[in-house]
């Protein structure tokens, strides 16, 4: 879907010529240009370097673009204060391939961070800790450590801490990297669920699998470029 | 309970996690803190030592006023009650002629005998003046020599000028350069915290990333830090002063008599009690700013 097109008026997500480079004349993105609707489940695909964990730190800014704008909920994000951040990461879950768990704090604590850092009673912190651990069927290893678990298991936690703050935007950058094939299929079940409730998803993956089972509309990055958008249908991942 | 509350109580608690789950890092944080502490501590120390020696020598330094040959004891100890109260004035001694020839002869030892000749004492009557801390310069003498020679009954005033200009070169001497050494010692205790603060972040530079990942400000993630770097400032400085005491005890007692000689009469004194909590709250603030910094340079890095 082009930014400009009629049905991209109600995007979440908007990108206008974006380019990222780290080094001179080297760019990890050059001139992308999207948009993502609301509850839209998007996958990025490419070989390795393509630029698809460059385009989801540019959506959480943790880069900022060297060229063009990034629009989410109507917000222009390429040029945000550090100031700013917070909140818009408060809008955003991420997961991400080696799951990102405090090993110091308990898996209920892990998933109930994102409302902890809001300042929500500890109480309430844990009740709805409890009931997203319930939805990803972990309820009963609440107070186990995170290196505990399997590398399933932590992923699933990584999961329901990403929606636990009813994020507009999940982002997931090769969530299934670590996992074995059906364990793959149990987390993309549960981000799938996530979009299925209206949660705009956008997974970077090059596991072909995962793509042609779940994708309804695919970006495809070679070299920085976006070089095809369509459906899982005939584009590689 | 409000979600201030809850915060504090969050940083407390992370802060306390933070030195459990990190023990050794604390250790050499705390230990690092207090030697660097012990250092200062111990110059200050000295510098206090050397202040009680300067101030034992200026008391010593008088301003002598000879009196008028026919003045009767009674006339000479009114003319003392009257220079008592002249400004900068601290204490009056009358020193009787039968006086001034006791000293003289206990001054002069074996010698003495050169005065046996003489029929009557030929020395005067006069006031040995002492100054308060204050007027123990050059100007303060002199507008108190001034003001001595427009009393009747005094006929010259004495003082060892020289000597209170050396005194007051030293004491400011001393002063410009403990607050010189001061400034640098407490300039590299910084850098060393910083440094050692540093470190630690570092360690946890996966905790700060998550924390930012979900939307934690840096205030929320940077405050455990700064309360484990206060608590690390107190516990290095409340150590630094029990060994400051400790080698100051044994030090006072296997050099009293080098002391004795250095600083007079006087014991050699401890820091007092503000002087300590002043210390400790140095300590607790070195701490606070050396977190600060830290985190302001994973910030810059990141």
């Amino acid at each position: 879907m082009s930014p400009d097109g009629e049905a991209a008026r109600d995007a979440l997500v908007r990108m206008y010529h974006v380019s990222k480079s780290y080094l001179p004349g080297a760019f990890a993105l050059r001139d992308v240009n999207l948009a993502i609707g609301k509850g839209d489940l998007v996958f990025l695909t490419g070989p390795s370097g393509a630029g698809k964990t460059t385009l989801l730190k540019l959506l959480f800014a943790a880069e900022q673009p060297s060229e063009g704008s990034i629009i989410i909920g109507g917000r222009n994000i390429a040029r945000l204060s550090d100031s700013a951040v917070p909140a818009l990461r408060r809008r955003i879950g991420v997961v991400f391939q080696d799951f990102k768990l405090l090993a110091r704090r308990s898996v209920e604590e892990n998933v109930g961070l994102p409302l902890a850092v809001r300042g929500e009673p500890p109480r309430q912190v844990r009740a709805r800790a409890f009931r997203m651990l319930k939805q990803v069927g972990l309820q009963h290893r609440r107070h186990d450590a995170p290196r505990s678990l399997s590398g399933g298991e932590q992923q699933r936690v990584a999961i329901a801490r990403a929606l636990i703050g009813e994020p507009d935007l999940l982002l997931a950058d090769e969530p299934t990297g670590n996992l074995d094939p059906d364990l793959a299929l149990e987390i993309m079940d549960l981000i799938a669920a996530a979009a299925a409730r209206g949660t705009t998803v956008v997974v970077a993956s090059h596991d072909q699998a995962v793509v042609e089972r779940y994708a309804r509309r695919v970006l495809h990055l070679q070299a920085g470029r976006l070089v095809e958008q369509g459906t899982a249908a005939g584009i590689d991942a | 309970m409000t979600a201030a509350l809850w915060r504090a109580l969050y940083y407390v608690r992370t802060a306390a996690d933070g030195l459990r789950s990190s023990p050794v890092t604390s250790l050499v944080a705390v230990a690092t803190i207090a030697t660097t502490l012990l250092v200062i501590g111990a110059f200050g120390l000295v510098l206090k030592q050397m202040g009680g020696l300067l101030e034992g020598v200026g008391e010593d330094l008088t301003v002598t006023a000879y009196l008028a040959a026919p003045l009767s004891d009674r006339a000479a100890r009114e003319l003392a009650t009257r220079v008592s109260t002249l400004e900068g004035v601290a204490s009056v001694e009358v020193v009787t002629r039968e006086e001034a020839l006791r000293r003289f002869e206990s001054a002069a030892g074996d010698r003495a005998g050169l005065l046996d000749g003489l029929v009557e004492n030929p020395l005067p009557a006069s006031l040995e003046i002492a100054l308060v801390p204050g007027e123990r310069t050059r100007e303060g003498i002199d507008r108190l020599a001034e003001a001595l020679l427009r009393l009747p009954g005094i006929v010259e005033v004495g003082h060892g000028q020289e000597w209170v200009e050396t005194y007051g070169r030293v004491l400011s001497g001393l002063r410009a350069v403990s607050a010189a050494l001061g400034a640098v010692l407490a300039l590299a205790a910084l850098l060393i915290v910083a440094n050692t603060i540093r470190l630690a972040v570092y360690a946890r530079r996966d905790e700060v990333e998550i924390l930012a990942l979900v939307g934690a400000s840096r205030g929320f993630i940077g405050t455990p830090f700064v309360l484990e770097g206060l608590l690390q400032g107190t516990a290095g400085a409340l150590l630094a002063v029990a060994l400051l005491w400790v080698v100051f005890r044994v030090a006072a007692a296997l050099l009293a008599t080098s002391l004795t000689f250095l600083i007079g009469h006087s014991e050699p004194v401890f820091f007092s009690g503000a002087e300590v909590a002043v210390f400790v709250l140095g300590g607790a603030v070195l701490g606070c700013v050396g977190s600060l910094s830290a985190m302001a340079s994973v910030w810059s890095a990141r």
